[in-house]
């Protein structure tokens, strides 16, 4: 992993993920392959799905790209981070600053307002310029606004249908400005009616220049992405348009 | 090859800097934990609320009742020390003579001193005013009779009110003069001396020079005539002295009490005895010392169990909230941050405990003062320091809690709900 990097290995300026020979094994007897030589390209502002069904090593790739997993060789490159040589801290941070998640089943604090909820996303970060603490409620409404919830910020969770939860948690993973969206069975817990708001949503953050990783086992949430992919037995197979 | 590397690969620490927290956004965050479950975290300060208080109810009722205790013992009785001087055995020299108390003057922390002679015999005694027997009329009084060294006024912190009292030239003479104590004299009806009214008793009389009021010791030397020691021992046989009355500065009684003896009679101090007052500060930590120890331990236990009552509940909340820590770590909080979250939130909950269990405490030691009539004696550091002994007990009560908080992996508790 540390050896020289042949040319075509190192990512572009426009690439927001790059796997190169990703290979992850879990140490049980018999040992699990989970994901095998999986090599991937995401470029900014595109919207990509990855669709498997379960055992299919999508949640070993999710984790994997949200910097919750290792792999157990191979290079990922995440926004120009080379992700391998990094300490835990620094993929914690990484994590925070560059990843927004948004979760099958939300994760949203049950006891906390939907405000509170969305600025949840900053705290754990330095503030910037421009992002001080104080007008952080203003960022909160902004990415409220952006899901169209900003008439809700003082409801909490459990107030909201499904739906309205989901695209809070979408508010909260896009107040960081990551680089990258990234969707675990976003429409999951929901009815056809939500999926179909939080699908239109997606479409929307796509056109904004929005990178989306969407990982799923439903066709129609699949069919909605410029790009997809399918993942079977841990390894990706034809990318098709 | 290095510096295509270089132009592509971002600095992780430049990018993302590194995972950091506002110590309010962490206080926020914890508060917003304790309140989440307001009733479960009001029964887990219970414990702490009942240690704290039954520390803070123990120290105060302690140093109130040692204060009143204490209290008693004013600046008159902390400064008095009286010498007993018992009566010589048949035909021997008297232990002390009149002129020994000049051994106590000289003695660093002695005020006053004065040497007395006081005898059965002479404790009731028919005294007139008139050597006439009138028919039907008073007979006298039944006063007692003592006599004093001439500095007696000083050394019972008297006043003269009227006349003036014996002093060195009269003793010298042995002169017949008598000062009557104030109640004495009022009951004699005598009121003032410039007309030298006498008083007859034994078949003597003496002259009355003046009056002797204001005793704030012996008191019962205001209803006694009082003989210069000369005139005393040739008329009455009144001369051994039995009773010396020394007055010290503050804080000498003891140095003085132990010296005196030896001053007064170098031979026989043992014979001597010495009342003095207590040791004020024995007196108070013997007190305290008594109440203290056994609801200091009660309060311990409590503080333990108040403890180890956080402890479990940080437990289960941490267990409840696993999906919650997931999501923090999935938005960029480090491990040490998650276990300082629940850390500050136990750490609340003890303080919580603490606040209260000071107020409470401090609302009893005052409600048992105005009970008994005492003065409510409360050290403020014990209220202000009683929280923070709360906060203490909540940290350490959530070192494991968070522990194990903070060592969870972000994929497994991303799969519990939230």
């Amino acid at each position: 992993m540390t050896g020289p990097l042949a040319p075509g290995d190192i990512p572009d300026e426009g690439d927001v993920i790059k796997l190169i020979g990703v290979h992850r094994t879990f140490d049980s007897d018999p040992p699990v392959h989970a994901l095998r030589d999986v090599n991937l390209t995401v470029r900014r502002g595109e919207h990509l799905s990855i669709v498997g069904p379960s055992g299919s090593g999508k949640s070993t790739l999710l984790n994997t790209l949200g910097l919750l997993d290792s792999p157990s060789s191979g290079d990922y490159w995440l926004d120009g981070v080379r992700t391998g040589a990094l300490t835990d801290r620094q993929r914690t941070a990484l994590r925070g600053s560059s990843i927004g998640f948004v979760f099958q089943s939300f994760h949203l604090l049950p006891y906390r307002t939907v405000e509170e909820n969305v600025m949840l996303a900053e705290i754990y970060r330095r503030p910037r310029p421009g992002r001080a603490r104080r007008s952080r409620a203003e960022r909160a409404r902004a990415a409220l606004d952006r899901v169209g919830l900003s008439h809700r910020h003082g409801f909490r969770p459990d107030r909201l249908s499904g739906g309205e939860r989901q695209r809070v948690a979408i508010a909260r993973a896009l107040m960081s400005e990551p680089a990258l969206l990234l969707c675990d069975e976003p429409t999951g817990n929901l009815d056809s009616e939500n999926t179909l708001s939080v699908l239109d949503l997606f479409d929307q953050l796509g056109a904004q220049g929005m990178t989306l990783v969407v990982i799923t086992h439903d066709e129609a949430v699949s069919r909605r992405a410029t790009k997809r992919v399918r993942i079977h037995d841990g390894q990706l197979s034809q990318e098709y348009a | 090859m290095r510096h295509r590397r270089r132009a592509v690969a971002a600095d992780p620490e430049k990018k993302a800097g590194r995972p950091w927290i506002a110590p309010r956004d962490l206080w926020t965050e914890a508060v917003a934990g304790v309140l989440a479950r307001p009733l479960r975290s009001a029964l887990t300060t219970l414990g702490t609320v009942l240690g704290i208080g039954t520390l803070v109810i123990t120290i105060g009722v302690a140093s109130t009742a040692a204060h009143q205790i204490v209290g008693r013992f004013n600046a008159l009785t902390a400064t008095s020390v009286t010498v007993e001087v018992p009566p010589p055995a048949s035909d021997t020299v008297p232990l002390v003579d009149w002129e020994g108390i000049a051994a106590v003057d000289r003695l660093a922390g002695v005020e006053s001193s004065a040497a007395l002679a006081q005898t059965d015999e002479l404790a009731a005694v028919q005294v007139r005013t008139n050597d006439v027997v009138t028919p039907g009329g008073l007979s006298g009084q039944t006063l007692a009779v003592a006599a004093a060294s001439p500095s007696l006024p000083a050394a019972v912190r008297g006043d003269v009110t009227a006349g003036r009292f014996y002093d060195g030239g009269d003793i010298a003479r042995h002169a017949r003069v008598a000062v009557l104590g104030d109640q004495a004299a009022r009951l004699l009806g005598i009121t003032e001396v410039n007309d030298s009214p006498a008083v007859f008793f034994n078949g003597h009389s003496f002259t009355v020079i003046g009056i002797l009021g204001g005793f704030k010791r012996e008191q019962r030397l205001s209803t006694s005539v009082i003989l210069p020691p000369t005139t005393a021992r040739d008329r009455l046989g009144l001369g051994t002295v039995n009773r010396v009355l020394i007055n010290t500065s503050l804080g000498a009684a003891q140095q003085v009490a132990r010296q005196s003896p030896v001053a007064l009679t170098p031979n026989s101090a043992k014979a001597l005895t010495v009342l003095a007052p207590p040791d004020l500060s024995k007196a108070r930590k013997g007190v305290q010392g008594d109440v203290n120890s056994l609801f200091l331990v009660l309060g311990l236990v409590s503080l333990i169990v108040g403890a180890i009552g956080i402890a479990n509940v940080t437990l289960v909340t941490v267990m409840e909230r696993v999906g919650e820590i997931g999501l923090r770590r999935a938005l960029g909080a480090s491990r040490r941050q998650i276990a300082g979250q629940f850390l500050m939130e136990s750490t609340t909950i003890g303080l919580l405990g603490g606040v209260i269990g000071a107020a409470l405490g401090t609302v009893v030691v005052v409600s048992v003062s105005a009970v008994k009539d005492w003065t409510p004696v409360l050290d403020g550091r014990l209220a202000l320091g009683a929280p923070v002994v709360g906060a203490v007990v909540g940290l350490l009560a959530g070192v494991y809690p968070s522990l194990r908080a903070s060592r969870m992996e972000p994929v497994e508790a991303l799969r519990a709900p939230s």
